[in-house]
């Protein structure tokens, strides 16, 4: 009985989705409202404009500024999420694990990944400085560099790799986006007159690129070190 | 040429979305769930956004497999 009742209400479903799909305009053609919509500015001014060469970092840093300032308020809501669950116990009776992993590693795994990081960093910095011109940008390098925190933590053990972070200074990289995107968008306030906005003309326009690359800079440590604390958290929280 | 690609690509997609429903071995879901990110990244490669798929080798193949791996090595590995 209860297959039949599922079986028609995803038909009863799937009925209106069907008749949207049916009026979606045709695939590739250049009247669709995505080519005709924004995306003609976009592409026809975005480098003078936005001043990155990398479209895709214009839209997300520039034209859709506030919608990357919400993603990373988002994201450093997660980490948050994450402390709530797993810390707040361990927080109360203080105890902490060995940070060895607890299945010995294989040499072949430690070599492999000990000989790649330092490429791996340097791919990530390149991916992070060259953000605006090339694909890539802060978000890609800083969870690059995340996932080899935890790639490094998983052959060395959190502890040893988890010093790179200093307890001191890790609430301060972990909000980084956030701070960055405030820090810049309040400056942008007392220069222009609006949050987040950016100069295009005028006696600061020299202050655009540093703005654009600060951004990049706090999504990328904030990425990273997000991306590796909810790993340290998880891996230390008791089963 | 690419159009072969492109359906292998998409088949394999397919399937191992269904692998993944289909197993009860947390562990090896993981794993496929992995190989259906790698699987993407290519997808978005083939589809000229290399930005969003330097994103899902980092985020989808690399990071959240661990995590995933993690929360199976705290709990259980059979899906009850």
């Amino acid at each position: 009985m209860r297959r039949v009742i599922a079986l028609a209400v995803l038909i009863l479903a799937s009925v209106p989705l069907m008749y949207a799909v049916a009026q979606l305009p045709p695939i590739g053609s250049v009247q669709n409202p995505t080519y005709t919509h924004v995306v003609p500015r976009y592409l026809a001014e975005g480098h003078e404009e936005a001043g990155a060469e990398n479209i895709v970092t214009a839209v997300i840093l520039n034209y859709r500024g506030f919608d990357t300032d919400g993603e990373v308020t988002v994201i450093f809501t997660a980490l948050m999420s994450v402390f709530a669950v797993l810390l707040m116990p361990r927080l109360a009776d203080k105890k902490r694990e060995e940070g060895l992993p607890a299945v010995p590693v294989s040499p072949v795994t430690y070599f492999v990944v000990r000989t790649l990081a330092p490429f791996i960093v340097m791919f990530a910095i390149a991916n992070i400085a060259y953000g605006h011109a090339a694909p890539g940008g802060g978000f890609q390098g800083g969870t690059i560099i995340g996932a080899l925190l935890i790639a490094t933590s998983l052959v060395m053990g959190s502890e040893r790799v988890g010093r790179l972070l200093p307890e001191s200074i890790r609430p301060w990289l972990q909000p980084a986006a956030v701070l960055m995107f405030s820090i810049v968008g309040i400056a942008g306030m007392f220069l222009l007159g609006e949050y987040l906005s950016y100069p295009v003309h005028g006696p600061y326009v020299f202050l655009r690129t540093p703005f654009l690359t600060l951004i990049e800079i706090g999504i990328a440590l904030g990425g990273a070190a997000i991306v590796a604390s909810i790993f340290w958290t998880m891996e230390g929280s008791e089963g | 040429m690419i159009r072969v690609f492109d359906v292998l690509l998409y088949s394999l997609l397919i399937a191992c979305a269904l692998a993944v429903i289909r197993t009860k071995d947390l562990l090896a879901a993981a794993i496929i769930f992995s190989t259906y990110s790698l699987i993407m990244c290519l997808v978005w490669q083939l589809r000229g956004a290399p930005d969003v798929a330097m994103t899902e080798a980092a985020v989808g193949a690399g990071v959240t497999t661990v995590l995933f791996l993690v929360t199976v090595s705290r709990t259980t590995r059979r899906e009850r």
